[in-house]
């Protein structure tokens, strides 16, 4: 019988060839060549140049890189309070007794989450359109043609524009890992709290935060690997403009890249992307860690 | 026992598409140019054709397989002249070359490009494919393409080669592809007569200064005068600038530039261009505000709706608006006209100049002369695509023209709106080169992101001169 259920070191080792190879290709290569290829100058071609750390010294003086750089860790800002935040609280509502058909909140919360990033970027590229687009048109109508603005052409707006689709895409997804793990909280719980006189608000930050806690620092992990590595919806949405104002790291990798031909620092570009995401992500997790392990 | 044969079924299979997916993704097609407009009529063309056109099939010892990338997709071939001659003479010579597979990766423009580059870089370009003039110096030196100096110049058609279609895809007096699709203008003004009229300007203004008294009227219209979409950072250079610079420096400048014989970026004449765009993008109200945030396929739409009175573009929006008006509103489409991008009160030069050129020439991978007869096949393909065949066809049947001169094109039997664009383009007006043809992606993908913000007024002419330069000293 135990034989059946535990197959031979041989068979366990062929299942995991499989994810493993996979992960060795299109992971662990990809980043090793990145490595290497970061220190030549390499336009394209066949002809490579080895310049030791030159691309790296030019990437720690480039104010483009640092200003996505920026970007990059507003987007993840701003997305953690607004795509968990608000996730979050959309989860204490249709839990709550008195929300109605919870199942259609729960699918067209997620629905969202289900579709491409391109065309959520085309579709709030409509939303924000200065002639078509819907709020141009509702300022119009409440008499207020003077707040009438391009947009996507604001270059202190628009990072936050570009964020807003983020978020929305989002908040469904964040929903459903933030919902099954209230569901696997004992109602008991709840209850007694009920009894004892706490209000939504108590309940929500002294019994259902401190519960799934875990769940939550998966949630901010998954929300800022996430973000350090936006591109889509924005390069539909701006491709980086108007300038560089909406500019993230990984695009500006791709149009240093393939835009300019550019090979060698376009790799030096992602192997940085991929020490900041690392530090970022390594550093918000002990920075997490170390608060709740305070509380504890 | 089943389990295992299963499990290593199953892997197997996965390897295999893992695998699979890796490979090339080019589709092979017996016919590309079935689905495109009047096949038969380019059949008749091409048996009519004698001796060293495609119907000498029998010259060609080569038999397998042979590759060419390219970016005429069916749906842009819908209304677009080059793409659907290059698709059709294409066709034609696979139909006369059975022996020979051609195996066509076709891809949409934006992403020809990042493919191609991403290929060279790889050095896994295929036997053919479409060279960009702005390539030829950095991919001629890493050996990339192979130089058809000779084959040119011993072309059967040599004598009818509009030459200076050459210059792009020249370097050190080798000459490595052959100029191909149309000859367009990348900067037109294209108006709608009637609504100028009725603004009091029988044709359109040769001046700035004058567009700018037109848009007052314009705007209390609450018509857009002049639409222009720069969302995609390159239009402010290919239909604007290349033109606009042409006014302040004169073609010596640019040729100088190319030549890197002491012409900078930072000299005053072009820093004035630079300028001059700004005041007309930020102090005047002549274009459209949103500019910046639309492409040009946006922008063009606001003059088919008619909620502006002007458009600047290339000749892909010419062929698109045309096509578009005359379907859907024939009489707006009867009122359509052509002018050249109005001279700023500043500038000297060439008042009446627009940037025409061939942007792509059909080039072949140097690798291809290891084997002489598919290197032979690929020559004839080449210079068969870009030949009589194909001028012949888009002279008749969209009056556009291509690398070879068509002798005495009958305009007649054209609608006004294209013998007015034809003449316009190749006839009426004097011709610059197309900047970003020319020097390298690496110098205009920083020019064309400054020049984003010059037009938003965030940078000063200075600085994006300063910048442009910069990046032409350290990639040129």
């Amino acid at each position: 019988m135990l034989r059946t259920i535990k197959p031979k070191g041989w068979v366990v080792a062929l299942y995991l060839l499989v994810p493993v190879a996979l992960f060795v290709f299109t992971v662990f290569m990809p980043l090793i060549t990145a490595l290497v290829y970061s220190f030549f100058e390499w336009k394209g071609g066949p002809n490579k140049t080895f310049i030791g750390l030159e691309n790296y010294v030019t990437l720690i003086h480039d104010a483009t890189f640092w200003e996505s750089f920026w970007h990059n860790i507003y987007l993840v800002i701003v997305c953690i309070i607004g795509q968990i935040g608000i996730a979050f609280v959309l989860v204490l509502l249709i839990n709550s007794k008195y929300v109605k058909l919870k199942g259609i909140h729960r699918t067209f919360g997620f629905f969202p989450s289900t579709i491409a990033a391109v065309c959520i970027g085309l579709i709030w590229n409509m939303i924000y359109h200065y002639q078509y687009g819907i709020i141009n048109w509702f300022l119009k109508l409440i008499g207020r043609p003077d707040l009438c603005k391009v947009w996507l052409n604001e270059p202190d707006l628009v990072m936050l524009l570009v964020s807003i689709p983020l978020i929305w895409q989002y908040i469904g997804y964040y929903m459903v890992i933030i919902m099954s793990a209230i569901a696997s909280i004992d109602t008991e719980i709840f209850e007694s709290a009920e009894i004892d006189g706490a209000n939504g608000i108590q309940r929500a930050f002294y019994i259902v935060l401190p519960l799934i806690k875990n769940t939550m620092i998966v949630c901010l992990t998954l929300c800022i690997a996430g973000n350090m590595k936006a591109f889509d919806n924005i390069y539909v949405m701006t491709a980086g403009g108007p300038g560089t104002s909406s500019m993230v790291m990984a695009m500006y990798g791709y149009q240093i890249s393939f835009n300019q031909s550019n090979m060698g620092y376009g790799s030096c570009i992602s192997v940085g992307i991929f020490v900041l995401s690392l530090l970022v992500i390594g550093g918000s997790q002990k920075l997490l860690n170390t608060l709740t392990k305070e509380k504890d | 026992m089943k389990k295992k044969v299963i499990s290593i079924l199953l892997s197997t299979a996965m390897i295999a598409t893992v695998l699979g997916g890796c490979g090339s993704s080019s589709e092979t097609t017996d016919a590309p140019a079935a689905d495109t407009a009047a096949p038969a009529e380019t059949t008749a063309a091409a048996e009519t054709t004698d001796g060293d056109t495609a119907g000498d099939a029998s010259a060609l010892a080569y038999a397998g397989e042979l590759e060419i990338m390219h970016y005429s997709t069916s749906e842009e071939s819908q209304g677009n002249g080059g793409s659907d001659g290059f698709r059709t003479v294409l066709a034609d010579w696979d139909a006369a070359h059975p022996d020979i597979t051609l195996t066509q990766n076709i891809l949409a423009n934006a992403e020809y490009k990042t493919q191609i580059a991403t290929l060279a870089a790889a050095d896994d370009l295929p036997d053919v494919f479409l060279l960009q003039g702005m390539n030829t110096i950095e991919w001629a030196k890493q050996g990339l393409v192979l130089d058809l100096t000779d084959t040119i110049k011993s072309s059967p058609y040599y004598a009818d080669y509009n030459t200076a279609y050459f210059t792009p895809f020249t370097t050190e007096d080798k000459i490595y592809g052959f100029p191909c699709l149309t000859g367009g203008t990348c900067t037109v003004v294209i108006y709608d007569k009637q609504m100028w009229k009725d603004a009091g300007y029988d044709t359109f203004p040769s001046t700035w200064e004058e567009v700018e008294a037109a848009s007052e009227y314009f705007n209390g219209q609450g018509i857009t005068t002049v639409a222009f979409g720069n969302g995609g950072k390159w239009q402010a250079n290919s239909d604007f600038m290349s033109t606009l610079g042409n006014r302040y420096t004169g073609p010596e400048w640019f040729a100088s530039l190319i030549a890197k014989d002491g012409a900078s970026f930072e000299d005053p004449e072009f820093v004035a261009a630079l300028a001059e765009t700004q005041r007309l993008f930020t102090e005047t109200s002549i274009f459209n505000p949103d500019y910046n945030a639309v492409t040009n396929e946006d922008a063009r739409e606001y003059y088919i709706a008619g909620t502006a009175a002007a458009f600047i573009g290339g000749n892909w929006d010419e062929s698109y608006i045309a096509a578009t008006l005359q379907e859907s509103d024939p009489d707006k489409w009867a009122n359509i006209g052509f002018a050249v991008l109005p001279q700023p009160a500043d500038a000297t030069k060439a008042p009446t100049s627009q940037n025409i050129g061939l942007g792509y020439a059909v080039a072949i991978n140097s690798k291809v002369a290891e084997d002489p007869d598919k290197l032979a096949a690929a020559i004839d393909l080449a210079e068969y695509i870009t030949g009589p065949e194909f001028s012949t066809f888009v002279a008749e049947k969209y009056a556009l023209g291509g690398l070879t001169k068509v002798a005495d094109v009958d305009l007649s039997g054209f609608d006004q709106i294209t013998q007015d664009f034809y003449n316009w383009s190749y006839v009426d007006t004097e011709t610059c080169e197309i900047y970003d043809s020319y020097i390298n992606s690496a110098v205009w993908d920083v020019f064309n992101t400054d020049l984003q913000d010059l037009m938003n007024g965030d940078k000063t002419p200075e600085e994006v001169a300063a910048n442009a330069q910069a990046a032409y000293e350290a990639n040129y």
